[in-house]
């Protein structure tokens, strides 16, 4: 147990050291938080009562889809994972601390967006935030499960800089997030609803904790999960 | 089994590349044995499967004992510390750490830098290191020296024949001769997939047979002849460079090198 803490505790430090989640999971959220935040709630000061929720999609969508992949191909896109094997470690354990280390780093991001919001641009604080919370986790798990698979699956960086876009450009821009849903036409509304993120954004607003937000991230997760898991094992098998 | 590993009829194909074809051969306890072979001759693959590290399509390989491996550099993250590795390694081993061997190694003159700014032969001793946290009993070593200078060749090469000094078994893949001359008591060579020789650097020698090579050096620059009759060789060569006016600067004799018998055999290989 205490190498695997060790492993989480030394991955956080090398995604911080090695820029890459530095800047996903922190400095450009945080730079389109001050801005954006600003602009929404100039503009159309009823977003106060969703701006949280929105600059949190932002966010993790972010981080799980742009900045968690690059450190999956770095490991088991190279000799890297031989690590694993040589030293009789299971390999799936750097995809683990990686998700983990990655998921604190999102939370740290979000608490931050929650605490500055109100602050800054007079945003509502969500009325129960212990499910506000449980949603949040939620909602970060499925994006870092499908980051993983991102970062599993896709063989090099610069296609991952395409395929990763595919997923983040849809999931804000047809979340709801920027602008409501229902405004968008019948068929973009439909692929929105693909990405976690519209589900996700819903979990989080206030009484949107429900099995009807929440049932799809739960397939979209063990969906993730098996995919991970069929890939890891080809890895092993090689 | 008394060896510290044995190998039976090991074969290992990529699609139709027959990379190893039916390896056999044992590694005694305490013996610094090579494989050794041109790039892409299987020692590699070889060294990979009796590691674990690659599954192989038939034969047995059993290893009596704990094993180090030394992977080839590129296999840590670009910003790890070298001594952040060596706790997470030795975390995952349940081994204390060796400050005494790591001093030795000159890891604590590095710990500040990130894997990415090491030097190839800073690269090579942290890997050194990680292979031996734990003290396992036989140690593998991939292109240990590849990339290095000198220097850095020189320092671990001495790291090596102390390993070897404290009765650790030691096998390590090179296709730098003059190393397994100096370091090995046995090799095997791999050609093609299949052993070419295997034995010590001496019975190699014998068995390529009499063999001289002669360096000259002119003003025209650097030659060097090989025979197996030296006395009419030398002669008509002398002679030869005295009709052309050709200086001599340098002349030098030698039984040759293993690398030269070694290249010698593979050309035998392909005739």
């Amino acid at each position: 147990m205490n190498g695997f803490l060790y492993g989480v505790a030394l991955q956080w430090k090398l995604d911080i050291r090695s820029k890459s989640l530095l800047v996903t999971c922190y400095i450009i959220p945080l730079i389109f938080f001050l801005l954006m935040g600003g602009i929404f709630t100039s503009v159309m000061p009823e977003m106060g009562s969703t701006l949280i929720q929105s600059m949190i999609v932002m966010s993790v969508s972010m981080g799980a889809f742009i900045g968690l992949p690059p450190s999956l191909i770095e490991t088991y896109g190279s000799d890297i994972k031989k690590v694993y094997k040589a030293n009789g470690v299971p390999i799936y354990l750097g995809l683990v601390t990686m998700f983990l280390s990655a998921f604190v780093h999102l939370m740290i991001t979000c608490i931050m967006i929650v605490l500055l919001a109100p602050i800054l641009f007079e945003a509502t604080l969500p009325t129960q935030l212990p499910f506000f919370f449980l949603a949040l986790a939620i909602y970060i798990i499925v994006s870092l499960s499908i980051g993983s698979v991102l970062g599993l699956t896709v063989k090099n960086q610069a296609k991952l800089t395409m395929i990763a876009q595919l997923v983040f450009l849809p999931s804000i821009m047809l979340s709801g997030i920027m602008f409501p849903i229902d405004l968008l036409p019948d068929f973009l509304e439909a692929i929105g609803r693909i990405f976690p993120a519209s589900w996700g954004y819903r979990l989080m607003l206030d009484n949107g904790f429900c099995f009807e937000n929440l049932w799809y991230l739960i397939f979209i997760f063990f969906a993730a999960v098996i995919v991970c898991g069929i890939v890891l094992k080809k890895q092993k098998a090689k | 089994m008394n060896g510290a590993i044995q190998v039976r009829g090991l074969k290992k194909s990529y699609g139709s590349n027959i990379v190893l074809n039916g390896l056999d051969f044992e590694i005694e306890k305490g013996e610094t044995f090579a494989l050794l072979g041109v790039n892409g001759a299987g020692k590699t693959t070889a060294l990979e499967c009796i590691e674990g590290l690659r599954k192989y399509d038939s034969g047995t390989i059993t290893v009596n004992g704990k094993m180090g491996i030394q992977l080839q550099s590129s296999s840590l993250p670009a910003h790890i510390k070298p001594m952040e590795a060596v706790r997470l390694f030795s975390q995952w081993n349940k081994a204390k750490i060796d400050f005494t061997m790591l001093n030795a190694l000159g890891i604590k003159e590095i710990e500040k830098k990130q894997y990415i700014q090491l030097s190839t032969g800073q690269k090579r001793r942290l890997h050194l290191a990680l292979a031996l946290i734990g003290n396992p009993d036989i140690i593998f070593l991939d292109e240990p020296t590849a990339g290095l200078d000198v220097e850095g060749r020189v320092s671990l090469h001495e790291q090596i024949r102390k390993l070897k000094s404290q009765g650790k078994t030691i096998v390590l893949a090179s296709h730098d001769m003059a190393e397994v001359e100096n370091l090995c008591d046995r090799i095997v060579i791999l050609n093609n997939g299949n052993i070419a020789f295997c034995g010590t650097a001496t019975e190699l020698t014998d068995k390529i047979g009499e063999k001289y090579f002669i360096h000259i050096k002119t003003q025209q620059g650097n030659s060097t002849f090989e025979t197996d009759n030296i006395e009419d060789t030398l002669v008509s060569l002398l002679n030869d460079l005295k009709q052309k006016e050709i200086h001599i600067l340098d002349i030098k004799v030698d039984r040759g090198t293993l690398e030269q018998h070694f290249i010698e055999m593979a050309r035998r290989e392909t005739e």
